[in-house]
């Protein structure tokens, strides 16, 4: 009997060897490959530990899930720095959750206001960290792709070759929804690349034939007639501002006649006053149309870190942090042209700890570029802004192949917050060219508008 | 004829937290031969289950030697040939009495369902085989086990109380079986602590208390020298006190005396005695000496022949 | 071997009749069906959360129903001294021990697959029905049976030489701390920042502890969409090392009780 026990001592032996072997060597690497829900990070992921239980028993999902509803809870009642620890959380819970990540991302660019309802714009690096790394997680579906060239679209305004570039994944998904991908095309005007733009609306158009063929469906009708409404728009755009004749580069543009000749002077000035500590007022000229142009205002440190002209480098973040720049000041807003003019109080008083105005030195900057602008604005100014120009501020510099506006003024933290030497006084910085207005003012020079119908 | 059961000095021991090492078997030679029912007998704890389950190799003994049917104890293949039946015994519920001995069965190897059939019939069940056995009184529990514990055709059995928590009827009919078991000529070995069950059908008993036989041998033998009580009313106190002495026990109460000699002793010398007290007397009967006698003098000590006298047994 | 099945197959008809497993293995059943509905805390997300809740839903009923079902196994046979009659009988105690414990795999082999079904009618009925779906689904249930049997050698093996309410809490132990050695290996061996010796302590653990987590491999099923290779090797492979933990647990449970008094 002892020699039986003593053979299965020495069998035990052998298989705890096997069984560790097994796992050190194919199975822990293989697990932490394919199957781990990537739990990195659990004991920092500031979970309660009931939470941590629930995880580790497997309700991942489930408990991401009732956090997300919790974080949505906090940005009801504003409190936008517990949302940041929540959304993160979740996102390592349950990496997969789509939705967490594109309306996370969202909720942080878009929905972090002041009491104006101006976006924190602060926040935005955070927000394309959000996204890239749900990008990451999530390789294989259109969607997150979709989200960030969206901000990079349409909230950041700027820099279209990066909406270009998450659009031109997005539409290498499978699961891309037909509806979204003429976004490619837009984004490839803003990015001056006009006829690549046209030519992915033909593929689309052909695809969108195949597909109206094949199933009668009414939705796959409505996209073929679109771009084939896009595709002929594009074209008479094309003629109709000189953009081939430009492209010729024959001298044919000088030649003919193009909507967008001759340049158009927009007769840019501007005066900035601070009628109360904090309080900004913008006033200023704008030859352009009765309505239809917004300029971009920015208030930032003079020596911010990272700071482009009119823009910051969004793109700074790979990781996400919730390492705000807390002491540093970045106000972005529009100002509303109308009557050839443009007036706006410009309000920081009511958000100190989003407009700290910590340093001394300030940059005011205007900026406007045609490539963003809409469409019947373009019609005179071209997609580049051949067809604007102005005497003092226009810019070819900034942004590389398009004409753009660009100024600048700068104010002091004193004279912003109305302190030392003016305590009592109203500062005021104007460009040199700045005349007064007032909008009862006749309406001279206005830019006649072309239009596709001919008037 | 070589023994069924033989142990030489077998021990048990337990080590208790605030006893130390306790025998709980200790140093134990008994020996049962083939053919015979064999009782067990002793107070609750004093070490029969223990040296049942010794003997079939469930629990090792701490010393001694133990042998069954000739093979040292632990040998799996005695099992073959005995067969055991636990102290008020579970078996799965929720099996009916046929699935019961299917189940035993397949622990021999055994699928013979004529058999099973004639085991049934054979303990009175035939017509309960398809009930399950949450269903069965204790009663048809019992024969169930009864059933099961010849399965293998043993030649020796170990039962253990087989009759505890049984109503009368139920006892006769176990005591039938197991006195069939002794004619099939098989080795009965019975622990019990119900001694006029034990008396009516065992031939030789062994009493075991605190791990140590006291007393084995023949019944016959053991019970040997019967006893004459004699009972008379209106006996005044000094008389009673009379008869005292070594091999007599009295009782007196209420002016009734009842006294107890040895067979051979001078039962005349009494009845005179009480008779010049004018005292009247209500019975004189000769009587066996009984198990229960022997066990309470070896297990119970001095309390026994107080105790004796109180039974209602004797008095009737 | 026909001890052995005889044995394992009573084993079953018992188990399927206690009522507390009874009771576990329909809340279980009854948590799986309203899950679906629980899915609303993630509209466009439901799938995974469906999926995920369901298999955490079933880890956890199948663990619970693992250790219940195991630790009580052979104290329940010693109080009710079947044991004994069985012991009497030409049976070794290894093939009791072995009997008893094959029985506690089959029986989890029917829960766990009562459960299978009711979670695939279940998501059939208010996800996705395409057949292809369902069956990828139905790999995750082999595995935790395989992890469940694992599971039940630890407590079988546990319950030799210990009382049923302490095994409890053992086996549950062992689940757990089985349950987080990856996440906890990956934090401390594969960080650059731990200490040597914690490295070396948490290789250690890995070795001696079985693993629990290897089986869990609900997360491709969950966000589907990646390729996995060798995803057979794998199976293979984990299903294997379950085999050989089981059997080391199952020899040192037959050694402690062949010697143990009962």
């Amino acid at each position: 009997m002892w020699k039986i026990r003593k053979k299965l001592y020495g069998v035990g032996a052998v298989l705890l060897i096997v069984a560790a072997t097994l796992q050190m060597t194919y199975i822990h690497p293989k697990w932490r490959k394919d199957y781990s829900p990537e739990a990195g990070g659990l004991v920092a992921s500031q979970l309660s530990p009931e939470q941590i239980l629930l995880q580790l028993f497997g309700f991942r999902e489930f408990l991401a899930g009732i956090l997300w509803v919790r974080a949505d809870g906090f940005f009801d009642a504003g409190n936008y720095d517990a949302i940041l620890p929540i959304i993160r959380v979740c996102t390592i819970l349950d990496p997969h959750n789509i939705d967490i990540y594109a309306t996370g991302m969202w909720h942080i660019a878009y929905n972090f206001t002041d009491q104006e309802q101006r976006s924190n714009r602060r926040y935005i690096p955070i927000a394309l960290a959000l996204a890239k790394d749900g990008i990451k997680n999530n390789p294989n579906t259109y969607e997150l792709y979709f989200e960030t060239g969206w901000l990079w679209y349409q909230k950041i305004d700027d820099n279209p070759s990066e909406a270009v570039k998450y659009f031109q994944e997005m539409v290498k998904k499978k699961d891309v929804l037909p509806a979204r991908e003429d976004l490619l095309a837009n984004a490839y005007f803003r990015d001056q690349k006009i006829m690549t733009g046209l030519n992915w609306y033909f593929h689309l158009y052909k695809e969108a034939i195949a597909r109206a063929k094949k199933d009668t469906f009414y939705a796959n009708s409505q996209i073929r007639d679109t771009l084939e409404s896009n595709i002929d728009n594009t074209i008479i755009r094309m003629i109709q501002r000189g953009y081939l004749a430009q492209k010729r580069n024959d001298g044919s543009y000088e030649k003919g006649d193009y909507d967008t000749k001759p340049p158009f002077n927009v007769g840019f000035s501007a005066k900035v006053t601070v009628v109360r500590p904090r309080v900004l007022r913008v006033t200023g000229t704008w030859n352009v149309l009765p309505v239809g142009c917004r300029i971009r205002f920015i208030v930032r440190d003079l020596h911010y870190p990272n700071a482009l002209p009119a823009e910051l480098d969004w793109n700074k973040n790979d990781n996400f942090n919730f390492n705000l720049p807390t002491n540093l000041t970045y106000m972005q807003d529009q100002l509303f042209c109308k009557d050839q003019r443009f007036d706006r109080v410009e309000n920081m008083s009511k958000d100190p700890t989003m407009y700290p105005f910590d340093s001394n030195h300030y940059l005011l900057e205007f900026f406007y570029d045609p490539a963003f602008g809409a469409p019947h604005i373009q019609d005179k100014f071209g997609w580049n802004g051949v067809g604007m120009t102005d005497p003092n501020f226009l810019n070819t510099q900034i942004r590389k192949g398009v004409r753009v506006i660009y100024a600048t003024l700068e104010l002091s933290k004193d004279q912003i917050l109305m302190r030392g030497q003016w305590q009592n006084r109203h500062a005021t910085v104007e460009t040199s060219n700045f005349k007064e207005s007032s909008p009862t003012e006749s309406m001279t020079n206005i830019v006649k508008v072309p239009s596709l119908r001919g008037n | 004829m070589p023994a069924a059961i033989e142990t030489i000095q077998l021990t048990k021991t337990y080590k208790s937290r605030s006893l130390g090492l306790i025998n709980v078997v200790d140093k134990l030679d008994l020996t049962v031969q083939e053919g015979e029912i064999f009782g067990f007998l002793g107070p609750n704890g004093a070490g029969k289950t223990t040296t049942i389950k010794m003997l079939l190799g469930i629990i090792n003994p701490s010393a001694g030697e133990g042998y069954v049917l000739g093979k040292e104890i632990g040998d799996l293949n005695v099992h073959k040939v005995i067969s055991y039946l636990p102290e008020r015994p579970y078996y799965y519920e929720y099996m009916t009495g046929m699935e019961i001995l299917k189940f035993y069965g397949s622990l021999f190897g055994i699928r013979d369902e004529k058999k099973f059939q004639s085991l049934l019939e054979r303990v009175n069940l035939a017509g309960d085989a398809s009930k399950i056995i949450a269903q069965y009184s204790k009663g048809m529990q019992q024969r169930i086990g009864l059933a099961q514990s010849l399965i293998n055709d043993p030649k020796l059995l170990f039962l253990d109380e087989p009759t505890a928590g049984l109503d009368p009827i139920a006892h006769t009919e176990i005591r039938d079986l197991i006195l069939q078991f002794r004619n099939e000529g098989r080795t009965v070995f019975i622990s019990s602590h119900e001694l006029s069950e034990v008396e009516r059908i065992c031939d030789r008993v062994a009493i075991i208390n605190k791990g140590v036989i006291e007393r084995q041998g023949h019944l016959d033998e053991l019970l040997k020298g019967a006893r004459i009580e004699i009972i008379a009313d209106d006996v005044p106190k000094e008389t009673a006190t009379k008869f005292e002495g070594p091999d007599t026990i009295v009782s007196y109460s209420s002016n009734r005396l009842i006294v107890d000699i040895p067979e051979g002793a001078n039962v005349g010398a009494v009845i005179d005695e009480l008779r010049n007290a004018k005292a009247s007397i209500v019975s004189v009967i000769p009587r066996r000496r009984r198990l229960e006698d022997l066990f309470v003098e070896t297990v119970g000590g001095k309390n026994a022949k107080k105790l004796v006298v109180e039974s209602p047994e004797v008095v009737a | 071997m026909g001890a052995v099945w005889n044995i394992a197959a009573t084993t079953v008809g018992e188990a399927i009749r206690r009522r507390v497993l009874l009771v576990i293995l329909m809340i279980g059943v009854l948590l799986l069906t309203i899950i679906p509905s629980l899915s609303v805390l993630s509209a466009r997300s439901d799938d995974s959360v469906t999926v995920g809740t369901m298999f955490a839903v079933m880890r956890g009923t199948s663990a619970l129903l693992a250790i219940v079902l195991t630790v009580y196994m052979i104290p329940n046979e010693i109080e009710r001294r079947t044991i004994y009659t069985i012991l009497s009988k030409p049976v070794q105690r290894w093939q009791f021990f072995l009997g008893k414990y094959l029985g506690a795999v089959l029986s989890l082999l029917l829960m766990i697959t009562l459960m299978t079904v009711f979670m695939l009618v279940v998501y059939a009925i208010f996800q996705n029905h395409h057949a292809s779906r369902l069956l990828s689904l139905a790999q995750q249930p082999v595995m935790y049976w395989i992890e469940m049997s694992l599971l039940a050698a630890v407590a079988i093996c546990i319950s030799t030489f210990v009382t049923p309410l302490i095994n409890i809490f053992l086996s549950f132990g062992v689940w757990l701390v089985g349950t987080v050695l990856n996440p906890l290996y990956d934090t401390i061996a594969n960080n650059s920042k731990s200490i040597p010796i914690m490295k070396s302590i948490s290789k250690l653990i890995v070795s001696l502890v079985p693993n629990f987590a290897d089986y869990d491999t609900k997360n491709p099923l969950i966000n589907p969409g990646q390729p996995i290779q060798n995803q057979g090797l794998y199976y293979f492979t984990t299903i294997f090392y379950g085999v050989v933990w089981i059997a080391l647990l199952l020899i040192i449970g037959a050694l402690i009780f062949d010697r143990r008094e009962v």
